[in-house]
């Protein structure tokens, strides 16, 4: 005996768990909507917390290039002389680079008003920084302006020693010479500071200064002479090959780091974190999925009689589960789609509290205002997974109802 | 087993036991019955409460298995068919009448006929007219839209009816199909059963302990203590 056309009959399923799902006398009594209502619950908090901490990950992630650029070239040991020639073999080696500049960096001290402290002066091409960097959103006072003079430090540094735009600090670096008994000496060049930044990394804030590449090669006295190149790509999350590809070229003689790499215990925390928080909110979602279980377990007990006379019409039992599973998937679907727009109005909520009220500490994690940001990838799992559990919670009650005996279920009526 | 040793019979019914565990022991119900139902027969089963009628019915229709015996449909031993076959089997032969109407609730005087052509996957567009013809013949073309609900004891069970026929089945299974009625409408009923039979060239089986409505029948089982009386 040959089975029905299938998509008639598919149809009349779906048509079937639509009916039975959106009858009044199934809506109208309590538990359904209340179920319903705490899947919706559960999805719009996962898509919210989604959203913080991609947007936190996407934050921080800014926070990092924005200083450092995408990848770091460093000659190891010696410095590099010749930039054009450089430039030009590293443009060669990758033609995705979007932007570079040289730079040179030295361990210092900071002296003012009797206070002194390790800093790290980083001297960059002027005239190009803002090509590869992005400093601009990071200014808390002042300006981007470097030169022979000016440089631009720090809020943790600015803090600590009382420094204010147009003061006036020393730089101090020791350079090696033969003619000491100690074999150094000390090079010092007071600077004004023309810009207070937040760096976006407390260390950053607490320890760097950036001024003029050749005011740090006059005082340290290397001549035109630099440590390396900061790369800025067109796709930043091309840089791991991208510094892969540098590092095969240039050899060993050259250490070559990317920003990710760099910070690769701080993301991985941050990735690890997400992952459980996204179990931890999950657990509102099955919570939910428990109650449309025991839902439908008394809305399946409460037709039995329909059970018992659709089975008598010709419907088999697993047309009688599909039927019902039909009506899990149908409600996962919808409290889905009613979550993500929850969801989008508790990012809202939030993003507006963020701009009312200090929410996030600067100190532990380094940023203090983070976006949101809704990743297609979260919303497809969210989705996948509120759907499936669903279909997974209906499918017992689906199961035990769709083996009802005919004769046991007459009776009912 | 095939049609030349049923004899022609539509319907067949060898040596039915049927028992019901209950504890340790088993209550017997149906005990050793044998009946042959030719097309067009229209055969009453009559029997007071408990007497095996109803069981004994839905073991003709294939609701519920025999503990032991066959039962045989053209010949062919529905013992060989696996539950999802029966009830592809019941949707294309057969049509069921019960002492509740047992429509769905939800579903529209119109909906409720449609569902057995649907359940087959039949064109909706057509399966509708075909619904509609039947609303008319019943009386109730101005009923196609209500609810069981806004429906009468009498129209719940002619759509009940209606819906039995729509596949157009070889034969009517009604158990105590007037039931759950007032007089009048009871004798309605039964004069459509007869209406119906001389249509549609329709086998009917009725169960009933209404010896009114068991006199209009030219055949009548006794059935007691899940055997037929003489």
């Amino acid at each position: 005996m040959s089975r029905f056309k299938l998509s008639a009959q598919f149809k009349f399923k779906v048509w079937m768990a639509y009916r039975l799902l959106f009858s009044k006398s199934f809506l109208q009594r309590g538990s359904a909507p209340l179920a319903f209502l705490g899947l919706v619950l559960g999805v719009a908090a996962l898509v919210a917390a989604m959203a913080v901490m991609s947007g936190f990950e996407e934050t921080l992630k800014s926070a990092l290039t924005d200083v450092t650029a995408h990848v770091q070239v460093v000659r190891r040991g010696k410095l590099v002389d010749d930039w054009p020639q450089f430039s030009k073999k590293l443009k060669a080696i990758e033609p995705s680079i979007e932007s570079m500049m040289r730079f040179a960096y030295a361990e210092a001290v900071l002296a003012n008003k009797g206070q002194v402290s390790g800093i790290l002066f980083q001297g960059v091409d002027g005239p190009e920084m803002k090509n590869v960097l992005r400093l601009d959103n990071r200014v808390r006072q002042g300006t981007l302006e470097i030169d022979k003079d000016r440089v631009l430090i720090g809020m943790g540094l600015a803090k600590r020693f009382q420094l204010k735009l147009n003061d006036s600090m020393y730089v101090v670096v020791p350079l090696s010479t033969p003619f000491e008994k100690s074999g150094f000496r000390r090079q010092a060049k007071p600077f004004i500071v023309s810009g207070i930044l937040d760096f976006g990394k407390n260390d950053w804030n607490e320890r760097l200064v950036i001024g003029d590449l050749k005011a740090l090669q006059d005082l340290t006295e290397i001549g035109n002479r630099y440590t390396g190149a900061f790369i800025k790509l067109k796709n930043r999350d091309q840089s791991q090959n991208v510094s892969a590809q540098i590092a095969q070229t240039l050899g060993p003689s050259f250490a070559i780091s990317d920003w990710y790499d760099v910070n690769r215990n701080l993301f991985e925390a941050v990735r690890i974190e997400r992952v459980i928080i996204f179990f931890v909110v999950f657990v509102i979602v099955v919570v939910a999925a428990f109650n449309i279980s025991s839902t439908l377990y008394v809305f399946i007990r409460q037709r039995y009689s329909d059970i018992a006379i659709l089975k008598t019409l010709g419907l088999s039992t697993s047309d009688v589960r599909n039927i019902f599973v039909g009506q899990g998937v149908i409600v996962g679907i919808i409290g889905t789609a009613a979550g993500y727009l929850l969801g989008l109005l508790l990012c809202a909520g939030f993003m507006i509290l963020q701009n009312s009220f200090s929410l996030i500490s600067g100190a532990v994690y380094k940023i203090d205002q983070i976006e949101v940001h809704l990743r297609f990838i979260d919303l497809l799992t969210i989705g996948i997974a509120t759907t499936a559990l669903c279909f997974l919670a209906t499918l017992t009650p689906a199961i035990k109802g769709s083996r009802l005996e005919v004769v046991e279920g007459l009776k009912n009526g | 087993m095939d049609s030349s040793q049923s004899g022609g019979f539509l319907l067949e019914a060898r040596d039915i036991f049927k028992s019901y565990p209950t504890g340790s022991s088993e209550l017997p119900v149906l005990k050793g019955i044998s009946l042959q139902i030719q097309k067009k027969e229209a055969v009453c089963l009559l029997g007071t409460s408990g007497s095996g009628k109803s069981t004994l019915l839905q073991i003709l229709g294939t609701l519920d298995r025999p503990t032991s015996g066959d039962i045989l449909f053209r010949g062919e031993n529905m013992a060989q068919l696996s539950e999802d076959d029966l009830a592809i089997f019941r949707n294309q032969k057969m049509g069921f009448v019960f002492q509740f109407h047992h429509l769905i609730q939800e579903f529209s005087a119109l909906e409720n006929i449609m569902l057995p052509a649907l359940i087959a996957g039949d064109k909706r567009s057509d399966v509708a007219e075909k619904a509609h013809e039947w609303l008319k013949f019943m009386g109730l073309s101005d009923r196609a839209e209500h609810f069981p609900s806004q429906l009468s004891g009498g129209e719940l069970q002619r759509v009940a009816i209606a819906r039995a026929l729509i596949k157009d089945p070889e034969i009517l299974f009604a158990d105590e199909p007037t039931g759950n009625l007032d007089s009048e409408n009871s004798l309605k009923i039964q004069q459509l059963f007869f209406e119906l039979r001389q249509k549609l060239g329709l086998t009917i089986v009725v169960v009933t302990h209404d010896l009114q409505f068991a006199a209009l029948f030219p055949r009548v089982f006794k059935v007691k203590d899940g055997r037929f009386a003489q």
